[in-house]
This record gives C-alpha cells, sequence and structure tokens, in this order.
C-alpha cells in the first residue's frame, strides 16, 4: 500500500500593503502548517498499515530543499513536478493526479488549503481524477485497519460529521490534526530522500494585469426638469409629508409595548391574537 | 575519524561560526554548522553596520556578492540633552566606493549569505537544531546533544559560537562568573519609509548609507542610541544597561519612544511605519567578562566569548565574531588533523588572537566599556557639550560676547562639575582611546 502526502511551497510571511491591498510575497518560504499535519499523518497510517510513503508537489526546483526537509521525518520518496508557480488548481490537481495514478497511490493527504490564499480545491481535483472518495476539511483522522479510516469533517454551527473512507481516498486535513514530528538528527544530515524530478509541459502562466480603472457601461439618462429648486426639494424629500421622530423616556416594559405598538402600526406585526 | 560524526561541529550560523566552517572546510575537514533558527540570522539582530575588512581574505571582493542594503559613507555624532541636540557629521564618499568600510545590511540575509559560503566551501549546514548540552568522556569535549531524535553529534573539536550568554561556554565551565552589570540589551524598531524619502531626509543618493551614534538619548537609564539606513527601512535603536533598566523598572519601549519623538529624531522617520521590533543582549564588558577561550575538546568565539566591542562610538561585533571565527575554525582544523583537541592542543588559538586585533583591541579599550557608561559621559557630556554650544551662538547684544572659557567654565559649574574630576577623566579617557 502507497500513502502520499502533497504539499506546496508558499511564502510564509507576506506582507500586505493595508492600503492598497497589494502583497508582496515576502522572501521566507515553506509550507503551511495543514501541509505540515497532512506529512505526520502520512506517517502516522504508514506507520499502523505498514505502507510506504510518498511526498509529492507541483511546484518550481526552489520547492526541492521543502521536500528534503520534510521527507527527512521518514518518508521513502519524493517527487517534484516540474511546474512553474502560479499554475492553476485545476491543472495542479491534474499533474498530482497522473503521477499519482502512476505510481498507484492508495492515500492521498493534503493540507486543507494552502496559506497563499488557496481555495482548497486541488484535493478535490485529485479525487475527481484518480475517482477516489473524498473527505475534505478533516479535524480527525482515525484508522479502522488497512486502507480504512474513520474521519470527522467541519461542518458550520460548530457541527461535525463524521464518516468511514475506504481507498482509494483522497483527504485533506486542518493544520490542528496533527504536529509534524522531529526529523531524526541521521536523517536530516543524510539528506537521505532524493527528490525524483517529473516532467511537465505546463506553460509559465502569464499573469494579466488590468491596464485601466474599471468604468461601467454608459446608459442614456433623460435630461432633468424643473428649476434646481424643484429637484434639490425631490432629491431630499424635504417637503414630503412624514412622521416627524419623537423622542419618549419610559421604563423599559412600557419602551417595549411602545416598540411593539409602532411595529404593528407599520404593518411588521400582526395584531395580537385576542385569545 | 573513528568514533566521530565530523571533525568538527559549530555550533551557531551567526558571523562567528560560519567563519569558523569556512576555515575548517577549506582546511579539508568534515564539519558541520548547527543553527536553532530555521534559517541562519532568523534569530540574529543588531545595530546594523558590518565592517567588512576582514572579510578580505575570507571571501576575496566579498562587496560583490554580500547582500548589502546601504555602504556607510556618513557617519555622525550625536549629544543630544533635553530636546537639544549637538552633532559631528563626517561625510566620506571614498567609503562608497570599493573596498568600502562599512555596510548597512539584514542580519538574516548577511548570516545566510555567510553560511552559504560555508555551505559552498563544503560544510554541511543544519538547521532548526538546538544544541542542548555537550557531550563529555573523561572531562574532554566530544560533542553536542541536540533536540532532535537521535540528536547526538560527535566531533573531535566543538566550536561554541552560540552567541551571547554562550549555554555551551557556561557548561563547559569557561564563564567563572556571570555578572548582569556585564551586559546591556539592544532594543530597535525598523521602520519602512519610501527609499527616496531616506535619501532626502538624511541627505544621500544612490547606495549611500547613514549611521548616526547617539548619547545622553536614555534618561536615567546608562546607554546610548542609534539610528542607520537601509535602503527602504530606517531603524531606530537603543542600548541599555541591564541592572540599570531592572533596577529603575523602566521599560525599554518608552525609552525608544522618547528618542522617537525628539525634535532632532522624529523628522527623519516621520510617516514610517514599524515593521519589526527586535531585542537582543549585548556582551557590553567586553575583555573584563570573557570566558577562558580554550577547553579539551572545545573552543569559544564571538559573542559567546564576549568578542563584542562596545566602546562607545564603536560598536562592532560582527567583524569581531569573523575574526575570532575564523581563527577557531583555523585552529580546531589544524587539531583535527593532528589528533589531538585537548586544551594544549588548541592553544593556539589564545595565541592567535591575541596576535590578532580581536584581542589587542580589546585589550587596549577594555576601559572604554565603562568610560561610556560612566555618568558624566552619559548625562554631563551631552549637557555641557549642549549648553556651551547654545551660548556661543546665542547673540546677546547689547551685551557683549562672553569669553569661550567663562562659557565653559559657567555651563561645568552648572553641572556641578569640578575642572579637577574632568581634567582626570579626560586623561582616562585618553589613555583608553589615544
Ligand atoms: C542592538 C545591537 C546593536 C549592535 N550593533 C552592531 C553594529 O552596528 N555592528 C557590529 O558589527 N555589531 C553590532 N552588534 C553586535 C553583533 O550583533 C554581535 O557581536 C554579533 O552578531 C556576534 O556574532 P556571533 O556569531 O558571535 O553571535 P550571534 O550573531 O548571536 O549568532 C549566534 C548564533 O547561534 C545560534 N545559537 C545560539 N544558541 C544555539 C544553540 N544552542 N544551538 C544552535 N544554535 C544556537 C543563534 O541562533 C545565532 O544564529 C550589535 C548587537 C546588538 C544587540
Amino acid at each position: 500500500m502507497l500513502i502520499a502526502a502533497c504539499v506546496k511551497l508558499v511564502e510564509i510571511r507576506p506582507l500586505v500593503d493595508p492600503l492598497t491591498g497589494s502583497v508582496d510575497p515576502g522572501r521566507e518560504v515553506g509550507c503551511s502548517a495543514a501541509d505540515r499535519a497532512a506529512v505526520e499523518v502520512v506517517r502516522r497510517l504508514a506507520e499502523s498499515w505498514s505502507a510506504r510513503t510518498l511526498l509529492i508537489s507541483v511546484g518550481p526546483p526552489r520547492a526541492e530543499p521543502l521536500l528534503v526537509e520534510l521527507a527527512a521525518v521518514g518518508i521513502d520518496a519524493a517527487v517534484r513536478i516540474d511546474a512553474p508557480r502560479g499554475v492553476d488548481s485545476s491543472t495542479v490537481g491534474r499533474l498530482l493526479a497522473a503521477t499519482l495514478a502512476d505510481v498507484g497511490a492508495d492515500v492521498v493527504v493534503c493540507g486543507d488549503y494552502s496559506s497563499d490564499r488557496g481555495s482548497g480545491s486541488v484535493p478535490a481535483f485529485i479525487a475527481h481524477h484518480l475517482g477516489a472518495a473524498q473527505a475534505l476539511g478533516l479535524v480527525e483522522v482515525h484508522t479502522e485497519g488497512p486502507g480504512s479510516l474513520r474521519v470527522v469533517r467541519r461542518l458550520d454551527g460548530g457541527r461535525r460529521e463524521v464518516a468511514v473512507v475506504d481507498a482509494p481516498a483522497v483527504m485533506s486535513v486542518e493544520g490542528s490534526v496533527a504536529e509534524l514530528r522531529r526529523a531524526p538528527l541521521r536523517s536530516v544530515l543524510a539528506d537521505a530522500v532524493p527528490v525524483e524530478v517529473v516532467a511537465t509541459d505546463v506553460p509559465l502562466s502569464v499573469r494579466t494585469l488590468p491596464t485601466r480603472a474599471f468604468s461601467p457601461p454608459t446608459r442614456v439618462a433623460s435630461a432633468p426638469t424643473g428649476t434646481p429648486l424643484d429637484r434639490v426639494v425631490e432629491l431630499t424629500g424635504a417637503l414630503v409629508e412624514r412622521t416627524p421622530p419623537r423622542t419618549v423616556a419610559l421604563d423599559p416594559p412600557e419602551a417595549a409595548g411602545m416598540i411593539l405598538e409602532q411595529l404593528r402600526s407599520w404593518g411588521y406585526l400582526d395584531e395580537p391574537d385576542p385569545a | 575519524m573513528s568514533g566521530t560524526d565530523f571533525d568538527v561541529v559549530v555550533v551557531g550560523a551567526g558571523p562567528a561560526g560560519s567563519a569558523a566552517a569556512i576555515e575548517v572546510a577549506r582546511a579539508g575537514r568534515s564539519v558541520c554548522l548547527l543553527e536553532r533558527g530555521p534559517s541562519p540570522g532568523s534569530k540574529n539582530m543588531y545595530g546594523g553596520v558590518v565592517y567588512g575588512r576582514i572579510l578580505d581574505t575570507l571571501v576575496p571582493a566579498w562587496w560583490e556578492q554580500a547582500p548589502v542594503e546601504r555602504w556607510v559613507t556618513r557617519r555622525s555624532t550625536m549629544l543630544i540633552s533635553g530636546d537639544q541636540a549637538l552633532t559631528v557629521d563626517f561625510r566620506n564618499p571614498g567609503w562608497g566606493e570599493a573596498p568600502h568600510n562599512g555596510a548597512t545590511a539584514y542580519r538574516p540575509e548577511f548570516d545566510s549569505w555567510l553560511a552559504g559560503v560555508a555551505v559552498d566551501a563544503g560544510a554541511e549546514l543544519v538547521c532548526s537544531t538546538t544544541a542542548t548540552g555537550l557531550i563529555r568522556e573523561a572531562g574532554q569535549v566530544v560533542g553536542v546533544r541536540t533536540d532532535r531524535p537521535n540528536g547526538d553529534l560527535r566531533a573531535s573539536v566543538v566550536v561554541a559560537c552560540d552567541g551571547v550568554n554562550s549555554f555551551l561556554a557556561k557548561e563547559a565551565g569557561m564563564y567563572p562568573h556571570d555578572d548582569p552589570s556585564n551586559f546591556t540589551v539592544g532594543v530597535k524598531e525598523t521602520i519602512a519609509l519610501p527609499r527616496h524619502v531616506i535619501d532626502e531626509r538624511f541627505a544621500v543618493r544612490g547606495d549611500e548609507g547613514v549611521d548616526i551614534e547617539i548619547l545622553g538619548c536614555t534618561g536615567d537609564v546608562p546607554g546610548g542610541g542609534f539610528v542607520y539606513t537601509n535602503r527602504s527601512t530606517v531603524a531606530v535603536g537603543l542600548v541599555l544597561s541591564l541592572p540599570a533598566l531592572a533596577a529603575g523598572g523602566t521599560r525599554p519601549e518608552e525609552i525608544l519612544r522618547l528618542l522617537k519623538a525628539h525634535p532632532a529624531i522624529a523628522p527623519l522617520i516621520e510617516g514610517g511605519e514599524v515593521v519589526e521590533y527586535s531585542a537582543h543582549v549585548i556582551p557590553e564588558a567586553g575583555y573584563d567578562m570573557m570566558p577562558e577561550l580554550v577547553g579539551d575538546g572545545i573552543l569559544v568565539a564571538g559573542d559567546a566569548a564576549a568578542m563584542c566591542l562596545a566602546a562607545g562610538i564603536w560598536l562592532e561585533g560582527v567583524n569581531f565574531a569573523i575574526g575570532s571565527g575564523a581563527l577557531a575554525g583555523r585552529t580546531a582544523a589544524l587539531a583535527a588533523r593532528r589528533g589531538d583537541a585537548s586544551a594544549a592542543g588548541l592553544a593556539g588559538y589564545r595565541s592567535s588572537l591575541e596576535s590578532s586585533f580581536v584581542l589587542s583591541d580589546h585589550r587596549r579599550l577594555r576601559d572604554a566599556p565603562h568610560l561610556v557608561m560612566s555618568d558624566l559621559a552619559q548625562r554631563v557630556l551631552p549637557a555641557v557639550a549642549c549648553g556651551v554650544v547654545e551660548d556661543v551662538f546665542t547673540v546677546t547684544n547689547p551685551t557683549p560676547k562672553p569669553g569661550m572659557r567663562r562659557i565653559v567654565r559657567q555651563r561645568l559649574r552648572r553641572h556641578g562639575v569640578r575642572l579637577r574630576d574632568l581634567f582626570r577623566e579626560g586623561l582616562r579617557a585618553l589613555r583608553t582611546f589615544g
């Protein structure tokens, strides 16, 4: 059995300009806490299923030191699928799935989303291409025996969903699921796992930037009528008959009663049921 | 070598550690450079100026590859008293040309670059790994323990370059006593401003940079201040006596706030955004607090050996760290080759330090830290100097101008300074700096 962890090289300390919203990616690179958790989950599953492990990433050569560092925790093999930064999620999912299918991965674990504005869609794309079961956004992963997992998924409103997932499966985990163990010094020194590179023909993606500010399409508006004063009166509603605001000082029960009465008079509440 | 993982283990990939590793690797010995931070320099901060002359032999034409922010072509010394300031400003465009004098640089970049030189030379750099203790056999240091599983690392020689407050040197019993008054704490804010604004405010162009050392800006706490320019940030910081801070209960941020609000400093940083706050301890007392530098199987270099020179107008540590680290590396490599890592086999380190700038500067300037921290230098000198200049330039017509001697005498008297004391301290300063 083969279990794979997918990780992505990201800048871990981007700077966001609060005025313009522009992002300076910064210099420090690494991977998200969720990706680290994915690697640890893979290690734990491999230990209990006596499975082989694989670390895989789509990215430029700069990602290799990250793979070597992560693999030192005891991963058997590492693969970098050569592609430039900024490839869209569906392509990343397709590339990962192709290699994962080639090597025959039974279970794939990803971080729930990468920290560089990731959408969390890559695991879903992988599952789609592999025709595998998918369990995304997990907060707990337990093994039920080789190839079978009981997982807990976060739902809205604090609810949880418990599911049993069997291989072939793709999972994505939150960063809190597991803390990546420290690699033994010997493995770090040995650079034990060489990174195999898979070539692709993904072209350098081109970022397009708008060159002009967005301007809405023009529409025909009729010329204003009447005098300027008429128009101001109409716009401000100054002479329209209205109920002037009232200020009242009442005890809370009376105030509540008055609010209800007012809401009823505006039609927001039904009349009280005489019964 | 049998029973060892490496000939030499260097702990700490600061300037001292990387210089040591470069020398060991170039001597053809195996060396492991351990760093607790995720990358070299990620845990380090300083006052901003690297004096690169010591690199000339280690990395020829280093200025073509080192990650430098600006070349320091303006050095100012500022005395502050109340809201007054007196500045001696020296400008030397020649320092902007190779081979340069001093440069401002970000430590994560500079330290990573120097560690990279060590790796290129053949050193094995291992980050995110803390040396947690020494391994000893029959009294001899034979390696270090680390915080990783199976983390023992055995070597013929351990070079402790783990910075100020070196736990390894302490564990080896090389620091006879620990005295907090030997230490200062440095705090610093890095403030982002557009590059052209920095150029205009500091009157520099292109890659030129400025370093300002300040005295009299730390209130009741003995210390000093500094301001220096990077490409698009300005750093403002303080160096403060640790015991005085503790005794007075003063917060360093508060003193820094006052410095930033001073009329001589505020216009330089107005409108800037603080992008980083950092703090670090400095082994201020230099020569007088140095530990044993050599033990059985162990050498100590850089801040770990209190080799930072904090002598008032000079605050130099990186160059002393590189100088001492390189000598430690050379000695360790030689000892590994000879197979004698006993204290006697490593004794050449001490003598090579003695004959280099490292110990000769430290010995000559050993009194400087005490002088700079004295009440006279901290409080009286800035007040008297500013007062004298104020009196000289205040036009008092129709009263005739007072004589210079009278102005000085009056100002000294106002601050309770006797000429005799001034003379004595002046002589002491002359002996120290002369
Ligand atoms: C506020 C301030 C201003 C300064 N201004 C200047 C200046 O303008 N010019 C100048 O030249 N110098 C200046 N210095 C001094 C200078 O920063 C130091 O002297 C210099 O960094 C010492 O280098 P080092 O390699 O000995 O130690 P450090 O630079 O402290 O490096 C020690 C390294 O060891 C690592 N380490 C520590 N313990 C362990 C462990 N157990 N295991 C693994 N790794 C470990 C640390 O993470 C660190 O990377 C200043 C210092 C301060 C604080």
